[in-house]
């Protein structure tokens, strides 16, 4: 495939899961869906079942409200939504892990909204370090194992598992790999770039990397050079195509960026040196800087403020989704952390029912002003 | 009107319950502000946290979650969040925590102060909005935080990896508070805060049981007043017999036909929710004046913490409201509703609170199903006044009270 065509089957595959679901049925798979905003895909991937990302998608809500009340996120409502109208059908569970209040109630609502689809919860502990918290993680991955046991009959094994952890950390390799690399990209535009991240929910990620590490192979060294501004963007969800448009029409340049559904999946490898489930159980540990994971210190906020002078942006875009409680908290000191080392912000907040963008379009338009 | 007649306050008795009940509200806050001034380290806690830890360690410690409810109902709700707002939290944020996090910054607040803490404990069992608020509170007093992390649980029961999960915890969060205050746990009075906490709950249990009387001797309204003393004291002797003066003064109730309530007892509802505290008056009339009684809440069952051993507590705490699933969140309000009469579920949906209010259509709609009750639902905040209308909450009670008078045979049967 040349470059655009690379670029054509990314944006295929984000801009339609359902597409995927389907093909993947037809082949006679059995799919997994995978809740926000970290799932340990590895286990469903080693079981030999597909795991699909369920991120909501921009439609009006109708069905949720008889579940959910109108002040949680947009991306709970949507999921549900979408399970209640049978645009997941054919899926053998949900996994939903339980990283927020909100995902807690996804889990509750699920269970008599979409009872065709099981719900499995994975409970995370958020003191995640040393012998105790390890522990606790394990034993939710084991629960996690026995459920998608008896929703789908597939079993469980150790040795497949260490390959599949192989598959994921080169895949979060390539992906490291291609955000290093967009920067010196400038005619990736900003729904090119999201289409890269958005598609890695859908498809194996067998094929992801391997496509992926085939555009890097086209790529060669690129250029830093381009009219465009460098912003680097944080939030859970950035993939709303109307204001990823505003960002090419008013030539931001999103050079980095601290997405929950991007960048952030793809910090931390699972490490080598242990059996399998305990490895993956140490990855969880490890993780952090973000919103929904437990950090007394907070380091996300300074993180954040470093790598966007790093990779050069000037200045930070919060795309903070409305209702959304981790995110709403980390703002205000995101702010002054960045202030503190003389980085602008913005706040855009959205949803995925936003229809007028023209609120975010004008008020991105003072923020690039600001920054030239 | 013309012939106001002046109202004689009488002294209150010093053995009631209620003075008993108010002295040691009251005391949690001098306690700690006295503490404090003699230059100890004082602690701020969230309200699920296991008090048995502070109390045992003899370490001083307020509530913001009190103090932010104490400071809505005097009417400082609205200032203290838009304080919280200019600095950029967001007002979808839960109303406490902003409340808190402007407090902490301002450090007094006229409707109720508290001094500025040393360490912040924190635990998670009601919310994942807790451990962003107290890391919040943490990074800008620039203090150490505490965090005990007790998860949602999906299932009925409590599965021993969680108890060994957060017993970890506890023991870890034993150690550092013994490292940052230099105090010492002790078994012996471990012992005895374990004695009080048992018999304060099972007081608590026994007096809100005595709803089960028709009519209840007493307005749940009062429970609300009362669980102030079940969330910081009830590791405390004083509490546990103040608690037991309540059930004492129920029971007499009981027997002299008497009630807390004033006027007749029509109707028996369970309110579900936090109470809205700036329009206490607002929500309590309205039901008042149509012979509403409110004889039941979650909190009835909420503060049951009863247990023989170390493992038994750490069961305790993993049961609390936010921290269970719908199945078992349903069940013990069906069994509350079932003991005590209800006729009608009057549902809070709090924008302040996400997972209370995340499941709470379906669960209310299983526990009308369950119950043969009517269920009604008005749009309220625990402490953001602007989050409620009165004309919306007048209307949704008189529907209630309609269908509950057509269920008893009134008109139209
Ligand atoms: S967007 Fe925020 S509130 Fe919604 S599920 Fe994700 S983390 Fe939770
Ligand atoms: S009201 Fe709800 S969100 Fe707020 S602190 Fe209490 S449990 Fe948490």
């Amino acid at each position: 495939m040349n470059t655009q065509e690379l670029f054509e089957t990314f944006r295929d595959a984000a801009a339609h899961p359902k597409k995927q679901l389907d093909a993947y049925l037809a082949a006679g798979e059995k799919v997994v869906l995978t809740a926000p905003v970290y799932v340990p895909e590895e286990i469903i991937h080693a079981m030999g079942l597909v795991p699909m990302g369920a991120w909501g998608a921009d439609l009006p809500l109708a069905r949720s409200k008889e579940y959910f009340p109108a002040f949680i996120c947009s991306i709970m409502q949507s999921i549900l939504e979408l399970g209640i109208r049978g645009e997941y059908d054919g899926a053998s569970a949900i996994v939903i892990p339980s990283l927020c209040d909100s995902l807690k109630c996804l889990g509750e609502n699920w269970k008599y909204a979409v009872p065709t689809i099981p719900f499995i919860p994975m409970t995370y502990p958020q003191n995640r370090w040393g012998e105790v918290g390890t522990a606790f993680t394990k034993a939710g991955y084991e629960r996690v194992i026995a459920d998608l046991e008896k929703a789908t009959g597939a079993k469980f094994d150790e040795e497949k598992l260490t390959a599949s952890i192989r598959v994921y950390n080169r895949h979060n390799d390539a992906m490291r790999r291609l955000a290093a690399a967009l920067p010196r990209h400038p005619e990736v535009t900003a729904r090119q770039r999201s289409d890269l991240f958005k598609s890695a929910f859908f498809m194996k990620k067998e094929t992801h990397t391997a496509l992926v590490e085939e555009l890097l192979g086209q790529w060669g060294e690129g250029s830093q050079a381009g009219e465009k501004v460098p912003v680097m963007t944080t939030g859970i969800l950035c993939d709303s195509p109307a204001l990823l448009d505003i960002f090419d029409e008013l030539g931001l340049r999103i050079v980095a960026d601290d997405v929950a559904a991007e960048s952030r999946q793809y910090r931390t490898d699972t490490p080598d040196g242990l059996a399998p489930l305990d490895a993956l159980s140490e990855k969880f540990a490890r993780m952090g800087l973000c919103s929904v994971l437990y950090h007394p210190k907070k380091e996300r906020l300074e993180y954040i403020a470093k790598t966007a002078k790093e990779k050069g942006a000037k200045g930070v875009i919060v795309v903070l989704t409305k209702f959304c409680d981790p995110e709403e908290f980390d703002y205000p000191l995101l702010k002054k952390a960045c202030s503190a080392t003389g980085l602008p912000v913005a706040l855009v907040e959205v949803d995925r029912q936003m229809e007028d963008f023209e609120q975010a379009r004008t008020l991105l338009e003072a923020f690039k002003v600001m920054l030239v | 009107m013309a012939e106001e007649v002046k109202q004689v306050r009488k002294p209150p008795d010093p053995n009631s319950a209620k003075y008993k009940l108010g002295q040691i509200a009251a005391k949690a806050y001098t306690d700690v502000i006295e503490a404090k001034a003699r230059g100890e380290k004082i602690g701020w806690v969230s309200s699920n946290f296991p008090v048995e830890i502070p109390e045992t360690l003899g370490i001083p410690v307020c509530y913001p979650e009190n103090q932010a409810a104490a400071i809505a109902a005097r009417g400082g709700g609205e200032r203290l969040c838009q304080e919280a707002e200019g600095d950029g939290y967001s007002n979808d944020i839960c109303a406490y925590a902003r409340i808190s996090l402007a407090y902490a910054k301002l450090g007094s607040a006229p409707e109720q102060d508290m001094p500025l803490p040393d360490f912040v404990l924190c635990c998670s069992n009601i919310c994942d909005c807790m451990i962003k608020w107290y890391e919040n509170l943490s990074r800008e007093l620039n203090i150490p935080l505490i965090m005990l992390d007790i998860p949602f649980n999906p299932d009925y029961e409590v599965s021993d990896a969680e108890v060994a999960y957060v017993k970890g915890q506890f023991l870890a969060a034993i150690r550092q508070m013994e490292e940052l205050t230099g105090k010492k746990w002790t078994e012996e009075k471990f012992q005895e805060v374990m004695k009080n906490s048992c018999r304060t709950s099972r007081a608590w249990l026994e007096a809100t049981s005595c709803a089960k009387y028709t009519p209840s001797p007493f307005n749940g309204f009062d429970l609300l007043n009362h669980m102030a003393v079940m969330v910081t004291a009830r590791g405390k002797a004083e509490a546990a017999d103040a608690m037991e003066t309540l059930l004492k003064e129920y029971q007499e109730n009981h027997e002299t036909g008497k009630s807390t309530f004033r006027g007749e007892e029509k109707y028996r509802i369970m309110f579900e929710g936090i109470a809205c505290w700036p329009w206490l008056r607002v929500t309590s009339t309205g039901l008042k004046s149509r012979g509403i009684n409110m004889v039941t809440t979650i909190y009835a069952d909420a503060f049951g913490f009863i247990y023989d051993d170390f493992d038994g507590m750490i069961r305790a705490y993993c049961k609390v409201p936010n921290a269970i699933n719908l199945e078992l969140a349903r069940d013990k309000r069906v069994k509350l509703c079932k003991a005590n009469s209800v006729e009608g579920l009057l549902v809070h949906v709090n924008r302040s609170c996400k997972l209370w209010s995340g499941f709470m259509n379906e669960m209310s709609r299983q526990i009308g199903a369950e119950c043969d009750i009517p269920v009604v639902s008005f749009d309220g905040d625990q402490a953001d006044p602007r989050n409620f209308s009165e004309a919306q909450y007048d209307t949704r009670v008189q529907g209630l009270m309609e269908i509950m008078e057509a269920r008893k045979g009134g008109e139209g049967a």
